[in-house]
């Protein structure tokens, strides 16, 4: 991954990149924007303007952070050119459980329901930990957060999952 | 520096699967914390696959949009693509397994070369031969991890690495141990009628596979914690 992506070799090696990336990002602005036709805008425009800026990222592998980021900016930019309306989380589930429900078992869509339900400040931490693989420093400098403030977060979102998931067992606050 | 139960649970809490070596000691002599660990690892996983939503576009998955919207971004892509290499063969460029769905399905295949390992038994394999395979790898297997019915180092990606089969209540499951492939983050995947988790522990991964609807997540997680490498 830590290929150069100068040159033609380079142009190939980017776009297989973003490609390979492309499912990670998606589902990383779904779960920003609870919406996937914003995701699919979001990415969209989000891989178009990492083309358009590829000379600055020096090597593949700091693609991941990179594009994280841009797509970051994306959909805050999307968020404010459109003025989202605030939806209840009951609506919004029930508007996605449609398409979140193909191929996935119950448990898996009563996982899905309490992640949606999750305050943004807790959700993004935790999909940029658990889905992203990203370490708490990186999430850190990513959401221009303290390690420890990162901790909170990502404590707090499991307890507040654990909890409206009924799972049962000692818990610290 | 040593560890409360307190400390343990707001440190495993935040992230539980990168524990430093305090955290680590802690859970080592305390049953409740462990199993509280082996809970939060368990949580993750669940978490893991309600995170990963169906990807319009992608292979195998429940597209979830219209076929409009589909076909306009992959013309999107496709142009993209198109101006960045002309000449090339665009296809052969968009659609390249990523390489974690291409690791899937090299261990998948692998388990094509040994069936006869997959049966259900009671009985162990052979502690001199189980301990060789671990030894060659370099690594130890904690006892609760449950019975080994079948252990053999097999060439994989150029590497020797142990094969293993341990039987659980759901019947036989396959346990590769890859010190040279390490993910960025646990993995699910289905893979020829196949489920399997691939899991970074310690400076490699622990790959885990069993027949599609086989629960996995118990027997990851005692895997993944019964593994020390030396």
């Amino acid at each position: 991954m830590n290929a150069p992506l100068a040159g033609k070799d380079g142009e190939a090696a980017f776009v297989r990149l973003c490609e390979e990336l492309r499912p990670d990002l998606y589902r990383f602005a779904f779960w920003l924007a609870r919406d996937r036709a914003v995701a699919e805008d979001v990415v969209q425009e989000a891989l178009l303007r990492a083309w358009r800026s590829r000379d600055s990222l020096g090597e593949a592998g700091a693609a991941k952070p990179w594009l994280l980021t841009i797509v970051r900016r994306e959909h805050a930019r999307l968020y404010e050119r459109k003025r989202h309306d605030t939806v209840p989380v009951d609506e919004l589930v029930h508007s996605e459980s449609a398409e979140l429900a193909a191929a996935a078992d119950q448990e898996t869509m009563d996982v899905r329901r309490a992640i949606l339900a999750l305050e943004d400040d807790y959700r993004e931490p935790l999909v940029l930990q658990v889905l992203m693989g990203l370490s708490t420093q990186e999430i850190a400098a990513q959401l221009g957060l303290t390690q420890a403030a990162v901790l909170t977060r990502l404590f707090r979102a499991r307890n507040k999952l654990r909890r409206a998931l009924g799972v049962t067992g000692g818990e610290a606050e | 520096m040593t560890m409360d139960c307190l400390q343990f649970r707001r440190s495993a809490g935040a992230d539980p699967q990168r524990l430093d070596d305090a955290a680590r000691a802690h859970a080592g002599t305390c049953p409740p914390c462990a199993a509280h660990l082996r809970e939060l690892r368990s949580l993750d996983a669940r978490i893991l696959a309600a995170l990963e939503v169906p990807v319009p576009g992608a292979d195998g998955a429940a597209g979830g949009s219209s076929a409009t919207v589909l076909g306009v971004e992959r013309r999107r892509w496709l142009a993209l693509a198109a101006s960045i290499v002309a000449g090339v063969l665009v296809g052969t460029l968009l659609w390249v397994a990523g390489p974690q769905n291409s690791l899937a399905r090299d261990l998948v295949d692998h388990l094509g070369h040994e069936p006869e390992a997959l049966v259900v038994t009671g009985r162990p394999e052979d502690a001199e031969v189980l301990d060789a395979v671990l030894e060659r790898a370099g690594i130890r297997l904690r006892p609760e991890v449950g019975t080994v019915s079948y252990a053999n180092s097999c060439e994989f990606r150029g590497h020797d690495v142990p094969h293993l089969v341990v039987q659980t209540g759901d019947g036989p499951v396959t346990v590769m141990v890859l010190r040279h492939e390490r993910p960025a983050r646990p993995v699910r995947f289905r893979e020829g009628g196949h489920t399997g988790r691939i899991v970074p522990v310690g400076p490699g991964s622990v790959a885990v596979i069993g027949e599609a609807g086989v629960d996995l997540e118990q027997v990851t997680s005692a895997v993944t914690e019964a593994v020390e490498w030396l």
